[in-house]
């Protein structure tokens, strides 16, 4: 249950992690760019076009509403300077009133030199002194809330001042223009935006087309298929692209097949030159043993021979065969190793046991001490079990030969990034550095009565499982060996 | 030193400036109002530059107001609307029972009401004798005194009887009096020199005065009772001043008067209208 909640649970952030990957990749596409280009040119192109446009024409509608204000203020002034003069409060009362009658009028006063109101649109005000400025401020824009345009304009005479027209006029109307006006604006930003996306989607579909054409056939070539071609048959970049693609394609397969032809070859005559090199080995090996039962058969049949040296010569013939058993028997597992069945296990109660076993083995000196220094807790790591035992078994026995004189085995593991590294160090005699690269192939000992055979097959279970024995030694110190086996 | 005078000059112009360039509003205003013998506007041309000498020889803003007819102007003039008026020796008597007393008049200019006709008009004199019927005669108002009281009676004295003999229009003012003899909406029209004086050159040369009234007391200008004696000699020294000073001069250019103005009283007024 542990196991399976852990992967859920590991899971998770991957796959969120390969949707923002995704999410990100979206966005970083040609297709997007080109979108988000083109909708962004028409934006800022439209939005700016729109702006003028809109800003020109609230000018003009500002600009004709204080036209039409300053017109009818002056209108306003000239229609009631006679009157004013005279005080003809009627007159005045009339020139306000109409005045009042045009769209838009919020006020109109008519104020005399003393600031008394002669005339205005509210009746009421009339005879009472004017409250507001005499000289406003007659230009946009307005203060906030403010929905008034307030004009004044002298009345004079011969060059003085006999007087003050006050007019107020309602922007609502032209406000609402406005808002009209922006609101219009807006919806053809909107538009622009709609359409110039809509089509840079198809000119990205256009363009992008055979570009994924493209993708998908380097996809397949990534996966090895050399067959793949695109058929692109537009004049353009892509279609040039497409030709140089299709050509490079049949270039790469045909070096692919000559590669493949000389590799054959290659693997053919080192396939020969093994099996020759092991071949010769092989009888090297068997030559001696089977020179020596050759040679003391015969004097088994001898009347002359003494029984002690009758003994002998059956003591030889026993030993070598013995010896041809054990080289063919070692020969036969190298070469009929099974497959690995790798299980996810404890690697450190693995090392300790095969470590004990071979502490407890009556054939090793009581000079060497064999430690293990594995992490308190399990070492998880996938292996098999059966194979890896051997492997460890044919490290130490190594270890332990390399120390006639005694030493101590070191035994320890470290976890890196998702591996399990094993290390085994001896003190041992250690190997020479000439033949450190031999000490892997089959067959090759310096040990008189081994089958060289050891190291060869602790190699091959180690690359069945992915990994690599190295070697480090230093001659008259010790060696050092470490394999990987992946987390578990 | 010489930022003392400048502060000075500063301390002497700045409230004088104030005076002219924006009247406080709260300050309390001298109502001078004159009799509408002309249309407001061209009335307000002639006396504001005279409006604001006073203003500045009195120290006090002034309102220069005039009335729609010569009917509301008296109307306000009994009601003690303005404190100094200019009007005719008429209209002074009625004004005086309202407490207004003379203290300058148009100086030395005969003060006589003409009669003018077009250039071209066949009317060379008044003989009732030659007079053609059913004539028509334009005035300002029935109480502009040279214009139409001083005339009507000179004919009166040559045996035409205005009402009769003519066919009689009021215009409301000087200028629309003249304007409608030259535009031919009557035969004859009766006004007084300085408003002839004041219209454009064009319609001066197109007209012909046919007849002169023997000379009367000039306009007066009068203040009512209840204005301070200091003021009221202020007034009437600026007023009679006005030909000795170049500002002065130019003030009388705009208003037609050549000689200004000198001091009267109401006794000079006394025969008048009888």
């Amino acid at each position: 249950m542990n196991t399976v909640a852990e992967s859920a649970s590991e899971t998770l952030p991957l796959t969120r992690a390969r949707r923002r990957e995704r999410f990100r990749g979206r966005f970083a596409s040609l297709r997007f760019r080109l979108i988000l280009s083109v909708a962004l040119v028409h934006a800022v192109l439209m939005g700016t076009f729109v702006w003028e446009a809109v800003r020109d024409q609230s000018a003009d509608i500002r600009a004709q509403l204080v036209s039409r204000g300053h017109e009818l203020v002056t209108l306003m002034a000239v229609a009631s300077t006679n009157a004013l003069l005279a005080e003809d409060l009627g007159s005045l009362g009339e020139v306000t009133d109409r005045v009042k009658r045009q769209p838009g009028v919020v006020y109109g006063d008519i104020v005399d030199i003393r600031g008394d109101v002669l005339a205005s649109s509210d009746p009421a005000r009339v005879g009472h002194r004017e409250t507001r400025p005499l000289n406003v401020r007659d230009h946009f824009p307005l203060k906030p809330g403010d929905h008034v345009l307030d004009l004044s304009r002298p009345i004079e005479v011969a060059g003085r001042r006999v007087g003050t027209v006050l007019l107020g006029l309602s922007t609502r109307s032209m406000d609402t223009a406005l808002e009209k006006t922006r609101d219009a604006g807006l919806l053809f930003i909107l538009m622009a935006l709609v359409v110039g996306s809509v089509a840079a989607w198809a000119l990205s579909m256009i363009v992008t087309r055979n570009l994924h054409i493209l993708i998908s056939a380097v996809r397949r070539i990534a996966k090895g298929d050399l067959d793949v071609r695109v058929n692109v048959n537009s004049r353009d970049e892509v279609g040039i692209l497409a030709r140089a693609f299709n050509g490079m394609v049949a270039s790469l397969q045909r070096t692919s097949r000559e590669v493949s032809r000389e590799h054959e070859k290659r693997t053919e005559a080192e396939r020969l030159a093994c099996v020759g090199e092991l071949a010769a080995s092989i009888a090297h090996e068997i030559r001696n043993p089977l020179a020596a039962v050759v040679n003391a058969v015969p004097l088994l049949d001898s009347e002359k021979l003494d029984p002690e040296d009758h003994a002998e010569a059956l003591n030889i013939i026993n030993a070598e065969s013995r010896r041809l058993q054990r080289i063919l028997e070692d020969f036969l597992r190298f070469s009929r190793m099974r497959e690995p069945q790798p299980v996810v296990g404890d690697l450190g109660g693995l090392l300790e046991e095969v470590s004990q076993s071979v502490a407890h083995d009556p054939a090793v000196p009581a000079t060497v001490g064999i430690r293990c220094h594995v992490p308190a807790g399990p070492c998880r790591a996938s292996y098999d079990p059966d194979l890896l035992r051997q492997v460890l078994w044919n490290l130490l026995l190594n270890a332990i030969q390399a120390m006639p004189e005694g030493g101590t085995v070191d035994i320890s593991t470290e976890t890196l990034d998702g591996q399990v590294r094993v290390t085994i160090a001896d003190t041992g005699t250690g190997i020479p550095h000439d033949i450190i690269d031999k000490v892997m192939r089959p067959f090759f000992t310096r040990r008189g009565d081994g089958t060289g055979l050891g190291l060869a097959i602790v190699q091959r279970i180690l690359m069945q499982h992915g990994s690599k024995l190295s070697i480090d030694s230093e001659p008259g110190h010790g060696t050092r060996v470490t394999f990987q086996l992946p987390a578990g | 030193m010489r930022k003392l005078s400048v502060i000075a000059a500063l301390l002497v112009v700045l409230p004088v400036q104030g005076l002219y360039a924006a009247p406080d509003r709260q300050a309390h205003f001298l109502a001078f109002g004159v009799l509408p013998i002309q249309s407001p506007t061209k009335l307000a041309g002639m006396f504001m530059p005279l409006v604001e000498g006073i203003q500045k020889a009195l120290g006090q803003p002034v309102e220069f107001v005039t009335a729609p007819s010569f009917a509301t102007f008296m109307k306000r003039v009994m009601a003690g609307r303005y404190d100094f008026v200019y009007l005719n020796p008429l209209l002074l008597k009625r004004a005086e029972k309202a407490g207004y007393h003379a203290v300058a008049k148009v100086a030395r200019e005969p003060f006589t009401g003409i009669l003018v006709v077009r250039r071209d008009s066949p009317l060379h004199n008044l003989n009732p004798a030659t007079l053609p019927k059913g004539l028509r005669i334009g005035f300002p108002d029935p109480n502009a005194y040279a214009a139409t009281v001083m005339t009507t009676q000179y004919m009166k004295k040559l045996g035409i009887d205005v009402h009769r003999d003519f066919s009689v229009k009021y215009f409301g003012s000087q200028n629309s009096a003249i304007m409608a003899v030259y535009a031919g909406l009557v035969d004859v029209a009766g006004t007084w020199w300085p408003s002839l004086r004041s219209m454009p050159p064009r319609v001066r040369k197109g007209l012909r005065v046919i007849a002169e009234t023997p000379p009367q007391p000039q306009m007066p200008i009068a203040v009512r009772s209840g204005m301070a004696p200091q003021r009221v000699r202020k007034l009437t020294r600026y007023l009679t001043s006005l030909t000795h000073s170049a500002s002065g001069r130019r003030v009388l250019r705009h208003l037609g008067f050549k000689h200004g103005f000198a001091a009267a009283n109401d006794s000079e007024y006394a025969k008048v209208g009888q």
